[in-house]
């Protein structure tokens, strides 16, 4: 099966054509669920990264703060996943043919790499490594902003 | 002048019509507006969250409110400075959808909140932030503001969704 049937697959599948056919209000709340879970994502990342490079939060220690934002951060990613399935499920076709959803996706997925490898393993000591934290906390700045802005680009492309 | 007639005179400006028309540059300031959040509104929700004791409550709440106000403040003076060029462009047909100026009565209440906040706690946080109990006025103002901005939010998102169904 191409991507191209997959998605289409998706559309016409019961979940899909059934969101399609829900009230316009629930479209709506999941746009509301998408813009607060990409909140809380980088604004949490943003305040951990902003520590990384030696501002922001800079009292208190990089662990204390990741302690602190990664529920946000797990909060945000469940709102974005969940609404997100929920706005491309019944267009899933338009998505498909459009290239900034799939710049989003690329930087997503990087994104997300980042997360779990790097960012973890840098954010769990106490003073990290400096030049690891500068090039962490770009990276990490870099791919999310990135997710947000392509996000935002699907609707003009 | 009305203000159908000021945003009039904006839309058919030159630097409306060009901002508007551009391929590249509206998107971006667009997008700028959006990302610029994170610094500007997300930024005031977490010290707010701070404040009502919902979020980082082992960090004093001195240093939240110090250390991150040149980055709030800077966040701020994106998402306003591209705001006013998106209403420069867009106004008139923005000014259309009812939650827009719902949307800047809730910006003008959330800056007054956080501008009496300033004047009334802000300065003297040293005094009662290192308590156990935070003044209750202090409290109230981090409820007004979270409630505020995240309707500023809600209405900020539904201006393109309604704008688009609309078409």
């Amino acid at each position: 099966m191409s991507t191209q049937a997959f998605f289409h697959a998706l559309q016409n599948s019961s979940l899909g054509s059934g969101i399609g056919t829900l009230n316009p209000l629930f479209g709506a709340l999941a746009q509301l669920f998408h813009i607060a879970g990409f909140l809380l994502i980088l604004t949490a990342i943003l305040l951990v990264n902003l520590r990384l490079f030696g501002v922001g939060l800079r009292n208190q220690s990089v662990p204390q703060l990741v302690k602190a934002t990664n529920p946000l951060i797990l909060y945000g990613l469940g709102f974005l996943a969940l609404s997100g399935l929920f706005i491309l499920l019944p267009s899933a076709d338009i998505y498909y043919a459009n290239p900034a959803f799939w710049t989003k996706a690329l930087l997503l997925s990087l994104a997300l790499i980042v997360q779990f490898t790097l960012y973890r393993k840098v954010t769990a000591s106490e003073s990290p490594n400096r030049i690891l934290a500068y090039v962490t906390a770009s990276l990490s700045l870099v791919l999310w902003f990135g997710v947000a802005f392509a996000g935002r680009a699907i609707g003009f492309v | 002048m009305s203000v159908n007639d000021f945003l009039t005179l904006l839309y058919d400006s030159q630097l409306g019509t060009s901002l508007r028309e551009s391929l590249y540059i509206f998107p971006a300031v667009e997008g700028i507006h959006l990302i610029g959040l994170a610094l500007s509104v997300g930024l005031i929700l977490f010290t707010d969250l701070r404040l009502v004791g919902l979020f980082l409550k082992d960090v004093p709440v001195e240093d939240v409110l110090k250390q991150l106000r040149p980055w709030l403040l800077g966040g701020f003076a994106v998402t306003f400075i591209t705001g006013i060029l998106l209403v420069w462009a867009e106004g008139l047909k923005i000014y259309q959808i009812s939650v827009f100026p719902i949307k800047l009565l809730l910006i003008a209440f959330g800056g007054l909140n956080a501008i009496w906040f300033e004047f009334k706690y802000g300065r003297t946080v040293s005094e009662w932030g290192s308590k156990a109990e935070f003044p209750k006025g202090a409290k109230v103002a981090g409820w007004l503001s979270l409630v505020s901005w995240s309707a500023v939010i809600i209405c900020g998102r539904l201006i393109p969704y309604l704008d688009a169904r609309s078409l």
